[in-house]
């Protein structure tokens, strides 16, 4: 039976009914990445992990020198793997990155390093390319979604045999949705209010093979990454796995950001949204026990990032608030940086409304995110939608059942040549903010002779770079290096004041601390500055 | 039917009467002292602490003298590549071992808290050393098993017994870290100045200092009065300032804490002291995560811990107070009462509210992450010492310093001596040993070890036990017969605690009827009133959310044609598999 489905998936791929196809596989991704280190000296790859499923979690190095002595900026997408897009606009971004001149490259990369990780949930991420699409979150660990004590015992049916899980409407009186106003492909909640009454029921493709009532609601499919995350995790919901990063993938990523410690800050290419519109800050939810709220200076921060996003002429994003376990917030609460996250493309705004001023992100503009994805689908010429068509269904004999609707994954994953603007804008963005990057130096040194051998010297540390040396909450976070002044004497050399290590908080754009010691001795010395974030500069001075 | 079977057999060989051939001759005399087995095959001696060769020779040779009742495995390696035993012990000659109800045991999870291995590996010994002897105790390895790990921390425990040590250091495993932030691992240890393996105090003469000796117990250094002049300052735990960096002792080995390593409302570092980048980083809590989530049958739990003479509960956090139903404290309320009466001194605690916070702790994960029935003791109390709680603060007192005049003959303390420091100059070191105030002194080790597995044995002994008590049988007419099963828990354990129901946890329990045409079956909610509950999918297994504790669920199957060979059959996975043929 499942053979048959797959073949029929297959042959489905070949017809040209699928327009949203053009997105890679794990071994075309795998190629594609492969192939970056011989197009760019400055290019690295490597596998930090494997799946559940036992697929290499690739990342990408982009690096001028010593990658781990560079600040850095993380770019992550495919935690979720229901968002193929952004892992393609985070692999065609390499390939741009690696495809420029080797000088602008290497001068955009300047004491900086850019890492890639394209693709964190490889296993959920296959299905896009599957030969039977349906939306899959879940990795390949076994999991018994609706905690029944049997797993896996209730997946999807393919009804039509059209290669994808769409939705199925029931004519039923106990139905809570009816066609949406502007548009009757899509259905809608009625509303009582607006004196609708139900016609449909509303329930994914497929049957109820274990007779519980419910459909499809477990089905193969594990653990969605994006929500194994240990920030206000989810505990036993479903696809939130066993407990806290209990996930292969989760953990990679993890060890991988807390073992580079000059990551000062994360891009997830996601299902949610806080780089258009900033999120507003809260003291109460700043000060609480359990932090829920950003800190205030990263508050003020994050607004001026968000504005240096619309400067790159990424405008009306969609509203997606973030959820909980989810990789942004852990990335920012838990691990201490600056962390953001953008579906990174997304619906145009309709023509005629274009024009008039709006926020920075926005709500549907018609009966909700579907019927304004159909409207511009149409425009474009994108074929998304399944047309509703009966089908005959065990568990509804006698009643009108109609399987269709959006897509699978249509949503946010367009066919893949709509993503190459949206990878543009997010370059100039990208470039932008690695400009804008801490950049602690030490000026003004001066060393004076007191008389007889003793020596102060003085030298002052800035940031010289528009951006905080690292967010304000990694101040609280035992694994972020601080901002530090060191001098290192020799063994003829004494000091007589002043500490040799000293250590501080971030460092907003423009700020700057001087320190002295006194030294008794001749010779030279070796003054360091900086924290990992924000670059760690070296000095040698002589003693008068 | 084999199973009924072996159930008939072992239900006949209890009544005390049992191959008496097998009993030691001095058990059965005067020179057995009741309680204790006179001449047990495995020696050990109580009254002093194992390292982890001594630890593995104890649980080796358990399962060689015991192969039928004691079986030992690696569960997973340490850091430093150590095994982390654990002990199986049921009657492995009776049903089917990993099906029983299960208890798990752990201790030193923190490894300078050691008592916690002596105490598990107390249990393991007499539980098989007292299988022949005891009726109770063959009863209980007939129904359930116990899987025991006397240490879940072995790295840093041979490291405590091994190398210097003051009776805090080496809480935490020996995971290499970078304590002070300064991009150097663990360059400045503490220092054993004078090679004693004690970790004491260091004080020096000073105008200036506030403290001054207790003029009735030398050894003991006090507070000036407010208004008067003190003798010494404190200079903290032997030490050097090994990296030049102006900080004694600032970045030791590890200085994580392995009971913040878990995943229930795991907090970081900067909410909860001692935690890592995520839950379940250190390979040892790994290993115990895996083996409790492949053994599904566990549903009692103790982590041996010190020190302050407690029985604790959860939660270790305010705000999961919200998953602990009254049912469930029930359970729990009943064994730490009677706890408080068998542990003189001990007293029954809920940690966030008597003890302090803690996210991400193992108990929390157990109790709410899995639904296990979990209590940590926390060994060793003041009381101890003169069977007496003292009016006064532990600062305030001097019972240790009694105690070790006293009892101990100044076996507990380092005497003051002087010592020529680098950084200090001249300063005297002195203070109480490493294994003094937090481990017990060895007269008292076997006394709390025995006292404490009896209370962990009480709660073990509260796990599901599952009987199918009545089973009746109506004709129906037309071919059709009603069959009507009772299921009892003999416990006051429930097998899914009320937590576990509400958020689905465990699988149901399942009541099959087997060898009989089903054609349809029901929960019997009120058999008075005649309510029950179909089950439309599968009735020959009818799936029950949970058998509560000291109650029972009643079943109802419709049968077609012959009903001769029917049999009920339980499938709990923390209550085992119970079988009785239809009468």
């Amino acid at each position: 039976m499942r053979i048959k489905l797959l073949l029929l998936g297959m042959l489905a791929i070949l017809t040209p009914a699928l327009a949203q196809t053009g997105y890679s596989s794990h071994s075309q991704l795998s190629a594609r990445l492969k192939s970056l280190p011989a197009k760019s000296r400055l290019a690295a790859l490597a596998s930090i992990g494997k799946s559940s499923g036992g697929k290499d979690i690739w990342a990408v190095t982009l690096s001028a020198g010593d990658h781990s002595k560079n600040k850095a900026v993380l770019i992550v997408a495919g935690a979720d793997g229901r968002h193929p897009a952004g892992t393609e606009m985070a692999v065609k971004l390499a390939e741009a990155l690696v495809a420029l001149p080797a000088d602008s490259l290497a001068g955009l990369l300047k004491n900086k390093t850019l890492y890639i990780i394209p693709g964190l949930n490889p296993d959920a991420l296959e299905q896009v390319t599957a030969g039977l699409k349906y939306e899959r979150s879940g990795n390949a660990t076994t999991r018994d979604d609706d905690r029944d004590g049997r797993t896996d015992e209730d997946p999807f049916e393919d009804l039509n045999a059209d290669g994808l899980i769409t939705q199925l409407r029931i004519e039923d009186p106990t139905g809570t949705y009816v066609s949406a106003k502007d548009d009757a492909r899509v259905l809608v909640k009625a509303d009582a209010a607006k004196g609708e009454t139900g016609k449909y029921l509303l329930i994914t493709e497929g049957t109820d093979n274990d007779k519980d009532g419910r459909f499809n609601e477990d089905g193969p499919g594990g653990v969605n990454i994006d929500k194994n995350f240990t920030y206000n995790y989810p505990m036993f919901e479903r696809e939130a796995g066993e407990y806290q990063a209990s996930e292969p993938e989760t953990r990679a990523f993890l060890d991988f950001l807390y073992k580079n410690n000059n990551i000062h800050t994360v891009f997830h290419f996601g299902l949610s949204n806080n780089l258009s519109e900033a999120t507003k800050f809260d003291r109460a939810n700043a000060s609480k026990r359990i932090i829920s709220g950003l800190q205030e200076k990263d508050a003020a921060v994050t607004e001026m990032v968000s504005k240096m996003y619309g400067k790159a002429g990424i405008t009306n994003a969609p509203v997606l608030p973030q959820t909980a376990g989810n990789l942004t917030q852990t990335a920012y609460y838990h691990a201490g940086r600056f962390s953001y996250s953008t579906p990174g493309w997304w619906v145009p705004k309709a023509k005629e409304t274009e024009k008039k001023a709006g926020p920075p992100a926005r709500k549907p503009e018609g009966s909700g995110p579907e019927a304004d994805y159909l409207k511009w689908a149409d425009e474009v010429g994108v074929k998304a939608f399944v047309p509703w068509t009966r089908v005959s269904h065990p568990d509804f004999p006698d009643k009108n059942v109609e399987v269709g609707g959006l897509m699978p994954y249509a949503l946010h994953n367009p066919p893949v040549p709509f993503l190459d603007s949206a990878v543009i804008r997010h370059q100039a963005f990208f470039t932008d903010y690695l400009n804008a990057l801490p950049r602690t130096e030490i000026v003004n040194t001066r060393v004076e002779s007191l008389g007889n051998g003793v020596n102060r010297v003085t030298v002052t540390v800035v940031n010289k770079g528009l951006l905080p040396t690292y967010a304000e909450i990694g101040d609280r976070v035992r694994y972020i290096y601080k901002v530090s002044c060191k001098i290192r004497l020799s063994e003829a050399q004494t000091l007589l004041s002043g500490k040799p290590n000293n250590y501080r908080g971030a460092m907003a754009a423009g700020e700057s601390e001087e320190y002295s010691w006194l030294i008794n001795g001749k010779g030279k010395i070796t003054v360091e500055g900086g924290s990992p974030t924000s670059g760690i500069s070296h000095l040698e001075l002589t003693l008068k | 039917m084999k199973k009924i079977l072996i159930l008939l057999i072992s239900l006949t060989a209890f009544h005390g009467k049992a191959q008496k051939s097998d009993i030691a001759a001095e058990d059965l005399n005067g020179i057995r002292a009741i309680g204790s087995p006179a001449n047990p095959k495995v020696k050990v001696y109580w009254n002093k602490y194992s390292d982890h060769a001594e630890i593995y020779r104890i649980c080796s040779d358990l399962a060689k003298t015991y192969p039928d009742l004691v079986k030992v495995q690696s569960i997973g390696k340490s850091v430093e590549g150590r095994d982390i035993w654990l002990m199986s012990i049921t009657d492995f000659k009776t049903g089917t071992a990993d099906r029983k109800p299960g208890f798990y045991i752990d201790g030193n999870i923190h490894a300078n808290e050691l008592q916690g291995t002596e105490v598990a590996l107390y249990t393991a010994w007499y539980l098989a050393e007292s299988f022949q002897t005891v009726d109770f105790i063959r009863e209980l390895l007939r129904d359930k098993i116990f899987y025991i790990a006397p240490t879940i921390n072995p790295d840093s425990r041979e490291y405590f017994i091994k190398h210097p040590n003051n009776p805090n250091s080496s809480r935490t495993g020996r995971l290499p870290l970078d304590d002070d932030g300064d991009g150097l691992v663990d360059e400045d240890l503490l220092d054993d100045l004078d090679g004693d393996g004690n970790i004491v105090m260091m004080r020096r003469k000073s105008a200036t200092g506030r403290y001054k000796v207790d003029c009735d117990n030398p050894q003991r250094m006090v507070m000036a009065k407010p208004d008067e002049l003190g003798e010494y300052e404190m200079l903290g735990y032997e030490g050097l300032d090994n990296d030049g960096d102006g900080r004694v002792n600032e970045d030791a080995v590890g200085t994580y804490d392995p009971n913040r390593d878990w995943g229930w409302n795991w907090q970081p570092d900067y909410i909860q002291r001692g935690a890592l980048y995520y839950p379940g980083m250190l390979p040892e809590t790994k290993a115990v995560k895996k083996f409790i989530l492949e053994h599904p049958n566990i549903a009692g739990a103790q982590s041996y811990h010190n020190y302050g003479g407690m029985f604790l509960r959860g939660p270790g956090a305010a705000d999961d107070e919200k998953y602990y139903t009254r049912a469930d404290v029930q359970v729990y309320d009943y064994i730490g009462k009677l706890g408080e009466k068998m542990v003189p001194g001990y007293n029954y605690f809920v940690i966030h509210k008597d003890l302090y916070t803690v996210f991400g702790g193992e108990i929390d994960w157990m109790a709410l992450g899995r639904g296990i029935f979990t209590f940590s003791n926390e060994l060793m109390t003041s009381y101890k010492l003169f069977n007496r709680k003292s009016g006064e603060g532990r600062f305030e007192n001097t019972e240790f310093e009694d105690f070790d005049k006293l009892l101990l003959f100044g076996d507990g303390y380092v005497k003051w001596k002087p010592y020529k420091h680098p950084q200090f100059g001249d300063i005297e070191i002195g203070g109480p040993k490493k294994n003094y105030i937090r481990n017990h002194p060895g007269f008292l080790l076997m006394e709390d070890s025995h006292r404490n597995m009896a209370f962990t044995i009480l709660h073990a002994h509260q796990m599901p036990k599952l009987e199918v008590v009545e089973t009746r049988k109506k004709d129906l007419g037309g071919g059709l017969t009603e069959i009507t099963a009772i299921v009892m828990n003999r416990r006051i354990m429930p097998t899914h605690s009320a937590h576990d129901v509400r958020y689905k946890i465990e699988r149901p329990d399942y009541i099959s009827l087997k060898n009989a045409g089903v054609v349809a079956g029901m929960i019997v909610e009120n058999e008075d009133f005649g309510i029950t509950v179909e089950q439309k999918m599968n009735p020959e297994k009818i799936a029950v959310e949970n058998i509560p504790g000291m109650g029972f669920v009643k079943v109802r199957w419709i049968v077609k044609g012959k009903t001769d060979n029917a049999a009920v059959e339980i499938d709990s996975a923390k209550g085992g598999l119970v079988s009785r043929k239809l009468q």
